[in-house]
């Protein structure tokens, strides 16, 4: 036998021990271990380590393996079925068909790219159509455009605002109401307030420089509120802001603040004098910073969240209306866009109208109710809702004699008592 | 017409189903008859009897499997579990961890037993399968290792050479075989298992380990040396 090196020696001798070799091979392979007593051993070992691994020693049956297995295989079935809509032996199928569909339409679509690219252009150019027609092109307006500083010095002051100077039509907050606030928008009534000017206004209190420019801010963006919170629509509906009420005496509060204690004086005369709905108190409190002042007035309706009457429903919706682009479309048509508004307001007052449902899902219970000729909403808020702790100039509202003279006891909600009321003031 | 005896035909010893003649017998809709134009409920064959089915083989049970019977997978399953388990646990040595993996290993085969095509017997088949998924195990054993710092062969032979170093009458031969195993690589390990402990011939080792005769034969060898190194002082005892 040729010399081997011992990996060939291994394998042979185990060959030899599997009977794995021919007979001659046999022949040879015993004829070597004859002479040599180490292969000898080595055969030896190996036949004891064959031994020792045929003897290992066997797991015995396992009486349970089937059920445990079938309960693991019943969830496996579950798994894959839940995770697949069709037999798994569909899957190659199906798979091949979606790749093939996805060639498909991905071919398509770039060979038509053009055609899908006007399809979509004109879906986007409709949508823009919708919103012009809709929004731009008058279907809803702000029921007040161009709010001046006069005109929003009155509403701050007197809670009423003329929807222009020629009409008797005016948007009126009522803070008397016990149980809250109260929007009208209706002809000229019994509380109609003094004109108020701005000239007027810097003639009785004398603001400095400073608070002369604090001032014009706060009544420029008092105009923009209110330019933003009042919307009329198309088919008798009315978009109102929920923190309408509580603008004007958001507003008077910020003008108290910003004025020195003996300004405040001034102010509060000309506020009495004028039979204004509010008093001002805390006249010692020094006059607050204008950075102060604007961070505590947010520039937009909360959330922009409105709540939107027509005469059968009422809800609380967002509604989302680009203002300054609806301004400067407005302000491109301002004679069309004026006939329209005229038109529906008219319509919306003139209208028979019906009682909205009493409630909507939101902290503030809301009615809403009129006649002939006004119409009105009326929102429940607590009291004290304005931080005035934070202010630290408190106005309070004042106790006005007309209103001593005239409201019920209950004066409320009730919608024999507003209808009374408000036919009352038009016969006047 | 007279029905025939349940098992009738169904003898192991016979040469495997026909597809798609026989295999019919196992599902209550199908009837077994020679003609087709007579048809009728009468033929119906009862489902054969569990004592008949566990004495089934292999191939006639896959064949009723495969036309739609699965309930038949049990008597497999009870059939080839034993050996399944012994060879996964002469690979791992760890009790509890063959169970899963004998039941994945049960599930894989349960999944392609419809494409099984009686190419090759079904126990080295099921064998192959049990080493794919245990080679799968001892990859997946050995990336768990490396990223945890660990040199679990080395503690393997440290253990090892403690055992040996007792004395003989004290040593624990079953367990001294099973460590000197689990020191081996696993293609040299899994070779040598199914050549001693399962009985395989080295033809059927080549097809469940899928490789040529002469490397089997070669890792057979090299494991038999590994093992004979590892395993002296037991080895010369005798």
């Amino acid at each position: 036998m040729k010399k081997m090196n011992e990996q060939q020696m291994d394998h042979l001798l185990s060959q030899y021990v599997d009977g794995r070799l021919s007979e001659i091979e046999v022949q040879k392979v015993e004829s070597f271990l004859a002479l040599d007593t180490s292969a000898q051993q080595r055969v030896k070992e190996l036949r004891r380590l064959k031994d020792l691994l045929t003897s290992k020693q066997k797991l015995a049956p396992d009486i349970g393996f089937w059920n445990r297995f079938a309960a693991a295989l019943e969830e496996q079935k579950k798994d894959e079925h839940s995770l697949l809509p069709f037999p798994r032996k569909f899957v190659p199928a199906i798979t091949i068909i979606v790749a093939a569909v996805v060639v498909v339409v991905g071919t398509l679509v770039i060979q038509n790219r053009m055609q899908f690219i006007q399809y979509f252009s004109e879906k986007s150019q409709a949508v823009r159509e919708v919103y012009e027609r809709n929004v731009l092109q008058g279907q809803l307006l702000p029921l007040f455009s161009k709010v001046d500083k006069d005109r929003a010095l009155q509403f701050s002051l007197f809670g009423t605002l003329a929807l222009d100077d020629k009409s008797k039509t005016e948007l009126r907050v009522d803070q008397q109401s016990k149980k809250g606030y109260r929007i009208e928008v209706g002809k000229d009534s019994k509380n109609k307030a003094k004109p108020m000017t701005f000239d007027h206004f810097l003639a009785e209190v004398k603001p400095t420089s400073g608070q002369k420019h604090l001032i014009d801010s706060l009544l420029e963006l008092t105009g923009r509120r209110i330019e933003s919170s009042v919307l009329i629509g198309e088919n008798n509906t009315m978009a109102i802001a929920p923190d309408l009420p509580n603008l004007n005496r958001m507003m008077v509060t910020n003008i108290a603040a910003c004025l020195e204690p003996y300004q405040r004086v001034q102010f509060e005369r000309l506020l009495e004098a004028n039979d204004a709905p509010y008093t001002v108190t805390a006249q010692s409190v020094p006059a607050r910073k204008g950075d102060r002042i604007f961070q505590n007035i947010p520039q937009s309706p909360r959330d922009n969240r409105f709540f939107i009457i027509t005469p059968d429903t009422m809800m609380y919706s967002q509604l989302h209306i680009d203002f300054d682009s609806l301004r400067r479309h407005m302000e491109e048509n301002v004679v069309m866009f004026e006939l329209r508004r005229e038109a529906m307001l008219k319509r919306m007052i003139a209208r028979e109208f019906q009682h909205a449902p009493r409630n909507v899902p939101w902290p503030q219970p809301v009615q809403s109710f009129g006649n002939e000729e006004f119409f009105s909403v009326e929102i429940n808020v607590p009291t004290e809702e304005i931080e005035q702790q934070q202010m630290r100039v408190i106005i309070q509202p004042r106790i006005r004699k007309q209103i001593l003279q005239t409201a019920t006891p209950n004066h409320s909600i009730q919608e024999r008592a507003w209808k009374d009321t408000a036919s009352e003031g038009l016969t006047r | 017409m007279a029905l025939p005896l349940p098992g009738a035909g169904w003898s192991s010893k016979d040469k495997p189903y026909q597809i798609g003649v026989r295999a019919r017998s196992f599902v209550p809709s199908f009837t077994k008859t020679n003609d087709a134009s007579s048809m009728t409920n009468d033929h119906i064959l009862p489902k054969p009897s569990v004592d008949v089915l566990r004495k089934m083989s292999d191939e006639a049970l896959i064949t009723a499997f495969q036309s739609g019977d699965h309930d038949v997978y049990r008597f497999l399953v009870e059939r080839h579990q034993e050996r399944i388990r012994n060879l996964l646990f002469s690979i791992f040595h760890d009790r509890d961890f063959i169970d899963d993996l004998a039941q994945e290993v049960f599930i894989k085969a349960y999944q392609a037993l419809p494409r099984f095509r009686f190419e090759a017997s079904f126990y080295t088949w099921l064998y192959r399968i049990a080493v794919n998924k245990s080679r799968d195990e001892l990859r997946k054993k050995k990336l768990r290792r490396f990223f945890s710092f660990q040199t679990l062969d080395e503690g393997i032979e440290h253990e090892l050479n403690m055992r040996l170093s007792v004395p003989p009458e004290d040593r624990d031969t079953q367990e001294l075989v099973a460590l000197g195993l689990q020191s081996l690589p696993e293609k040299f390990r899994t070779a040598v298992v199914l050549k001693d402990i399962d009985g395989l011939s080295y033809e059927e080792i080549a097809e469940v380990m899928q490789c040529e005769l002469g490397t089997v034969k070669s890792r057979i060898s090299r494991a038999r040396s590994m093992l004979r190194k590892a395993l002296k002082p037991l080895l010369e005892e005798v």
